[in-house]
């Protein structure tokens, strides 16, 4: 994996010097940077275990102004207000290229440790945000009672790896259904407040010790152990120190959320707390009117997009050589732009897989075409990569999952059916 | 007292020779009770429900029309949302929808830097109006939970909403839901089931999430569309386009799995599209206009069906899905499958079979009558039974309201306490899946989440829990006194649950703590976040 490595060195490190967050600094908080841990805790887990980042555009992207087939004829001639002209497209492979709001990422595309899996998406036909999201966080498309989300399962049935409080983290106010069940899950919503809250530090660590001895002596079964994995969690944390977080190698991350999200992963995971799944989202992609072409609406969001993945590939710099990054959204959009200068609800999209054990470099899935013929119910553009073969060769190749009938339940995953995203 | 005192011989009739059940006294039996036909204790309650005879108090919950409760009467009038109708609501949704495409077209156009297009603010009364629907439904329910004198009302009002889930965040939901909980859930709280199950049968908030509206015969088409063949083939076809096509297995799979049968109850794939094929027809109003049920004949398929071998002949349009709701409705499976669940709401996760088979009995007697079926779980030796009491997990929305009636809390209007139970991991009526919300400790307890409780029981026992005022001032004077201080809380806001564990480890904590009010926020913060509180 010396490409990341070396990607970091030659292509990000920066003149200038390192940025400077505004992370709300708490001068309470900074005023206890000496804080001593108030008990030993064991080793932290060894380091290069394999993380995967799960980043959720809501909305429905459209694919094919985010990896851009321009060299498909039918791409001009159906969006003559919103396509990406050639002469700005960022070109990839010939045939397809990145939107230039997505340029940070080409020196990854270049050092091999990006690719794009183009034609995905779901089996179930649905055009409703609620239920393609739903069947896409479940991973069960067309089976809606299914209570729990494939991320959990994998987590319920992951005995490759320690489970530790934060082996499976949503960056948010709420746990997504993507990692409801039964599998231990956080959702934070930030680093810096998680723990106990009150106002004066002394109060905080005389909080923390008292619950601790309350659920540590009360019972045993269910709480009591969750309490005690929620002090481990509260004090390795505590450990990594949040607010004193800067990003290596002179990373900025753009403002906004997708940004702030993927800074806090990149402290868990340089920080070894057993990090093995995160979650993010973003949402604004639901680009029904004027969505712009070469800029605009989608450029914009874009935009934030590629900065944030590129500056979150610059701080992570050799530790990427066990991330894993996969973007996903619920469908695509139309073929045809519409009457607004937009896109409406569409099928198959783009999801952009990022990281060291990434077979970088490549549009991977079987490209139907957008002639008309080959388009799904003769609009959209059609799914030629399941979403489950996708999200099965992440977790079988990168994370090492063993069984995927559990975490897929009704759906074979095979191993031919990947579309070649992890490198063996 | 007679009726405790019979209930001591049904449980020492009913448990194992081996295993001697020691009777509740009658505080533990009332407090039991509390924790779990209603939101818990408020300060006072177990000494009047002990005085009282916990079954008297029992008998009265069973039948709330006769209780009186003028302070949610009062309380409910500060929530417009109880006199909003869904069509006004839908127009309103559709006015702030036009508004917002409207914004976003003129800030495309106005030469504004591109990352501000995306997040186009709409500031109507409509617009506020939308927004507010969501908070002041969920704050009514809180509110109602915390203080209405119909406990198990409320409590019963909570559990057929999550077994007959529906998601506001979807679409036409935003309109319908507020009505769908107001008209359609709470009037058959208690009532009979097969009542309760037409009613959201015919609800427009169910026929929408789970798609029946666009179930049609396959090759329907609606009459107009028919005529239109005649003028115009070309805006024909766009909007056969348009059209739903075909059959939706949505709701008659969910009907039988989660509504009625369970998943277990014996029926095939091939029963799921016989049920849809009955029910097809089965639609809406435009949700502008009136937005209730409404049956389109054309819609509907005429042939024969057959449902786990019952023949449902063609030709009886509406009245077929009728006849199948009150067959699925008095169904062996269904009895057993919404009595069980019953019995692990009240009696324990995996509730025992006699409490069971107590309430499918009382089912089959009362043709489905609930609060029979509720009489007969109450009265069971397994509500009763010592692994019973204190077995459960409260569930966020348990834990918030059962903590602030314990300090005998007050909430406002706001929906800042439905946002913190939101916040807690059960945000009220959105919940996508049609599951609704899970029962069992697994799916409830784990270390973020009881973070989250630890945080909010200090909040809200200091007086810092926005939108909630703290009643216990004058229940638990502030002394420097630790041990007085700690037993009075103990006594008066938590019917005497702490363990000599938690015991010592408070007054440890306290013991240094000179201000004698920083003192009683804390033995309240931490009694409310500690192990024992989480439990009912």
């Amino acid at each position: 994996m010396g490409g990341v490595m070396a990607i970091s060195r030659r292509v990000f490190v920066k003149s200038g010097g390192l940025a400077l967050f505004s992370l709300g600094l708490d001068p309470l908080f900074l005023a206890r940077a000496a804080f001593l841990p108030y008990r030993p805790l064991p080793s932290p887990t060894a380091p290069d275990q394999p993380v995967f980042v799960c980043l959720f555009m809501r909305g429905a992207v459209d694919g094919l102004n985010v990896i851009v087939p321009h060299g498909d004829p039918f791409y001009y001639r159906e969006r003559p207000r919103i396509a990406v002209p050639a002469a700005d497209v960022v070109d990839l492979d010939g045939h397809f290229g990145l939107h230039p709001a997505l340029a940070a990422l080409k020196p990854l595309w270049d050092n091999k440790s990006l690719a794009a899996v183009h034609a995905v998406g779901s089996p179930d036909s649905t055009r409703s945000h609620f239920d393609a999201q739903d069947y896409m966080e479940t991973g069960t498309p067309g089976a809606k009672a299914t209570p729990d989300g494939w991320l959990n399962r994998y987590c319920q049935h992951d005995a490759e790896h320690a489970n530790t409080p934060f082996r499976a983290v949503a960056f948010g106010p709420e746990l997504p259904r993507i990692l409801a069940g039964s599998a231990p899950s956080l959702a934070i919503d930030d680093l810096q407040a998680f723990g106990l809250r009150v106002p004066q530090p002394g109060a905080r660590d005389k909080l923390t010790r008292a619950f601790e001895a309350l659920y540590q002596g009360a019972e045993t079964g269910l709480l009591a152990a969750s309490g005690r994995e929620s002090f481990e969690a509260v004090q390795r944390l505590q450990q990594a120190n949040p607010l004193q977080y800067q990003p290596d190698h002179g990373a900025e991350y753009p403002r906004g959320r997708i940004g702030h999200a993927l800074l806090q992963i990149a402290q868990l995971i340089k920080s070894d707390v057993g990090l093995r799944v995160a979650f993010l989202d973003a949402t604004g992609w639901d680009t029904h009117v004027n969505q712009g072409s070469s800029e605009g609406q989608l450029a914009a969001r874009l935009q934030e997009l590629g900065g944030s993945l590129a500056a979150f590939a610059t701080d992570l710099g050799e530790r990427m050589r066990s991330v894993v990054v996969l973007t996903m959204s619920e469908f695509g959009r139309t073929v045809r732009e519409n009457g607004n200068s937009g896109t409406d609800h569409g099928h198959a999209t783009a999801m952009l897989a990022l990281g060291g054990p990434v077979r970088g470099g490549r549009v991977l899935g079987k490209w139907p075409t957008l002639d008309p013929a080959a388009r799904f119910e003769g609009r959209d553009l059609a799914v030629t990569t399941d979403f489950r073969d996708l999200f099965g060769e992440i977790l079988a190749r990168h994370l090492g999952a063993t069984d995927l009938h559990p975490v897929f339940p009704g759906y074979a995953v095979r191993p031919e059916q990947y579309p070649g995203v992890i490198r063996t | 007292m007679r009726f405790l005192a019979a209930l001591f011989i049904c449980t020492a009739l009913a448990a194992p020779a081996a295993r001697a059940q020691r009777p509740l006294t009658p505080h533990d039996s009332a407090l039991h009770a509390l924790n779990r036909l209603a939101y818990g204790p408020r300060p006072g309650d177990v000494d009047r429900v002990a005085a009282l005879g916990v079954m008297s108090w029992i008998d009265a919950q069973l039948h709330p029309d006769r209780i009186p409760d003028p302070e949610v009467e009062r309380r409910e009038s500060a929530f417009p949302i109880l006199d909003e109708d869904p069509a006004s609501l839908a127009r309103a949704i559709a006015t702030v929808r036009q508004q917002r495409i409207a914004a976003r077209r003129d800030g495309s156009d106005s030469g504004m830097p591109p990352a501000w297009r995306q997040r186009v603010p709409v500031d109507s009364q409509a617009a506020r109006r939308v927004r507010q629907t969501m908070g002041q439904l969920q704050q009514l329910a809180v509110m109602r939970a915390v203080r209405s004198q119909r406990q198990l009302q409320e409590v019963m009002v909570d559990f057929w909403t999550n077994h007959f889930n529906v998601f506001f965040g979807k679409g036409a939901d935003r309109a319908f839901t507020p009505s769908y909980i107001e008209r359609t859930i709470r009037p058959h709280a208690l009532g009979r089931f097969q009542d309760l199950l037409l009613a959201t049968a015919k609800s427009p908030a169910m026929l929408f999430y789970l798609d029946n509206w666009q179930s049609v015969a396959p090759g329907a088409e609606p009459p107009a569309l028919a005529r239109m063949a005649r003028i115009d083939d070309a805006r024909r076809e766009q909007m056969l386009a348009r059209m739903p096509q075909g059959l939706n297995e949505n709701y008659a799979r969910e009907l039988m799995e989660l509504h009625t049968l369970g998943v277990d109850g014996g029926y095939t794939q091939q029963d799921v599209i016989a049920v849809a094929r009955i029910l097809t027809g089965w639609s809406i109003e435009r949700p502008q206009q009136d937005g209730g049920c409404r049956f389109n004949d054309w819609a509907h398929d005429d042939g024969e069906k057959t449902v786990r071998g019952v023949r449902f002949p063609a030709g009886h349009g509406m009245d077929e899905g009728v006849r199948l709701l009150k067959l699925l409705a008095q169904d062996p499976a269904t009895m057993h499958h919404v009595s069980r669940q019953l019995c692990a709401r009240f009696v324990s996760d995996v509730p025992p079979d006699g409490c069971v088979d107590a309430a499918v009995g009382a089912w089959s007697r009362s043709d489905g009558d609930i609060a029979a079926v509720l009489r007969a779980i109450f009265q069971s030796p397994e509500f009763w039974s010592d692994q019973a009491v204190r077995a459960k997990v409260k569930t966020p929305l348990e834990f918030m309201v059962s903590a602030v009636r314990a300090t005998g809390g007050d909430p406002d209007t706001t929906p800042r306490l439905a946002q913190v139970i939101g916040r807690l991991g059960e945000p009220l009526y959105a919940q996508p899946s049609p599951a609704g919300y899970p029962e069992s400790q697994e799916d409830w307890v784990n270390s973020g989440a009881l973070l989250l409780r630890m945080n909010m029981a200090v909040a809200l026992a200091a007086g810092r829990l926005p939108g909630v005022t703290i009643g216990f001032d004058s229940l638990v004077p502030a002394t420097g006194d630790a041990n007085a201080l700690i037993e009075t809380v103990d006594v008066r806001l938590l019917g005497g649950i702490l363990t000599t564990h938690s015991d010592d480890v408070l007054r440890r904590e306290v013991g240094d703590v000179r201000d004698p009010v920083a003192a009683r926020a804390l033995v309240v913060g931490l009694a409310l976040g500690g192990p024992e509180f989480q439990r009912q």
